[in-house]
């Protein structure tokens, strides 16, 4: 079963992100900081992690270049979705230097988000 | 034991009880607003799946979920969580929760507000409006921008720009002007928010609006890089009777939107003389361009008294290309101030450079 973690601190915004990748026929769990986000991705080893970047403790950027960092090569392959409201260009580029594979900007869709984490996780992984 | 003593000591006892009492509120006070917290989250949590049915996919009836009468009858604390998330959405959930929030009367009593006679009401009915409301509040919030509370009037011009109608573009320009003027800032902002839909709106303020609307339409036009404001900034650029933020803020646009086209009047605007404020305007959009055929007129601008002016000439040279810093090397032999600015831009150069080099760990 395909294993979605999402990292976010707004408990409406995990809630929601939560409710419509479930109904996808994905697995999920959710955290609410960065710390702990980064301890559950090392547990869970999920598939992929939907990341907020602006969360108390260890921001989204840190997580992202942690996970990249791990010595676990698996892990560190891991795609990982930014669910930001940061949009700027220079965001963007620090994004991706930290390791995103992706972003979805706030104010955001939740059909686009669908979308975009079926995307980014391999053929075959969302149940049809 | 004498009088004095047992004075201070029943002194003691009463402040010591006053502590106890004071430290008891505080700890009562503490537990109660945790428990209301934890009530409220509860209470949240309990709505989520009606936030979610109002979110599931429904083509056939967009509508039907916000007019299901348990959305309709569910308590107020629906409207919170909805305004909540509101800002967070866009789209067609975005849409969902607004119809949520007309079905439950929330958008009509927020209208009611927007005449109240506390400022806060207002206010407050002006930004739920712009989180809400569709294009049909439009007026009514433009008639906010000329409140007599300067927070309803931002609180106003932030609700246009949120609620996304580009016929608030007009009310907007005109609320810079007048007595009770808006900030540039705020009203920018505004336009910014309304997106790319306002950009005809705002070419059209070049030529029709105020100085203070044509300014900040030329800022806006430039930084949503608008290449078909190219023509209406271009005739502002050498408009001697216009004042000079208009000029200035048209020659910052032609740059930020980069077309080849602005750069003779750009270079007029450099080498003719002008103010040093348009001068540096000047050069730094022919900077930002890279146009070779900028080169000479910066060159010569670094000749000019102003040291401003000349810094600006020398980092659009350095900004140009090989060909640009080629010309800087050769200038910047030398003691003059030409050549001081010169050397600034290539240390500049050179440092940006150092900085994007790989760290290469052993």
């Amino acid at each position: 079963m395909t294993h979605v973690l999402v990292v976010d601190d707004d408990p409406i915004i995990t809630d929601l992100v939560t409710f419509r990748l479930t109904r996808l026929g994905l697995t999920v769990s959710a955290e609410s900081d960065g710390e702990a986000g980064l301890a559950a991705a090392r547990q869970l080893r999920p598939d992929l992690v939907v990341l907020d970047w602006m969360m108390p403790r260890m921001n989204g950027l840190e997580v992202c270049r942690a996970l990249r960092a791990d010595p676990d090569a698996d892990l560190a392959r891991t795609p990982v979705l930014l669910l930001t409201a940061k949009a700027q260009e220079p965001d963007l580029e620090r994004g991706f230097a930290a390791g995103a594979s992706d972003f979805v900007t706030k104010p955001f869709s939740t059909r686009e988000l669908v979308s975009r984490v079926t995307a980014a996780l391999p053929p075959g992984s969302v149940p049809a | 034991m004498t009088t004095l003593a047992g004075v201070a000591l029943v002194l003691g006892a009463v402040l010591a009880g006053l502590v106890v009492v004071l430290l008891l509120a505080v700890a009562v006070e503490h537990l109660q607003r945790t428990r209301s917290q934890a009530r409220d989250a509860h209470r949240r949590a309990e709505l989520m799946p009606t936030v979610h049915a109002l979110l599931d996919d429904d083509e056939d009836d967009p509508a039907g979920a916000a007019t299901d009468p348990r959305v309709v009858s569910a308590p107020r604390l629906l409207d919170d969580l909805v305004l909540d998330l509101l800002p967070q959405l866009r789209g067609e959930d975005r849409r969902a929760l607004q119809r949520v929030l007309v079905a439950r009367g929330v958008v009509d009593r927020a209208a009611t507000d927007l005449t109240a006679r506390a400022s806060w009401r207002r206010g407050r009915a002006a930004t739920l409006l712009g989180s809400a409301a569709g294009a049909d509040r439009t007026p009514a919030l433009a008639a906010l921008l000329a409140d007599r509370s300067a927070d309803v009037r931002g609180a106003a011009a932030r609700a246009l720009g949120k609620a996304g109608d580009p016929a608030a573009v007009t009310p907007l320009l005109t609320a810079l002007t007048g007595a009770r003027a808006l900030p540039l800032g705020i009203v920018g902002m505004a336009l910014l928010d309304l997106g790319t839909p306002v950009l005809p709106a705002l070419r059209t303020a070049l030529t029709d609006g105020s100085p203070a609307a044509q300014a900040l339409a030329a800022e806006v036009l430039g930084v949503q890089g608008d290449p078909q404001a190219t023509s209406g900034l271009l005739a502002l650029v050498p408009g001697h009777r216009l004042p000079t933020e208009v000029r200035q803020a048209a020659a910052t646009a032609l740059g930020r939107i980069g077309s080849p086209r602005a750069t003779a009047a750009l270079t007029g605007l450099l080498t003719a003389g002008h103010l040093p404020v348009l001068q540096r305007a000047a050069a730094e959009a022919l900077g930002r361009i890279g146009d070779p055929a900028g080169i000479s007129a910066l060159v010569s601008g670094l000749h000019v008294l102003d040291p401003g002016v000349r810094a600006a000439c020398a980092d659009a040279l350095a900004a140009i290309g090989e060909e640009g810093r080629g010309r800087l090397r050769v200038l910047a032999i030398g003691t003059s101030p030409a050549s001081r600015a010169a050397l600034s831009a290539l240390d500049a150069v050179a440092t940006a450079r150092q900085w994007r080099r790989p760290v290469v760990s052993r």
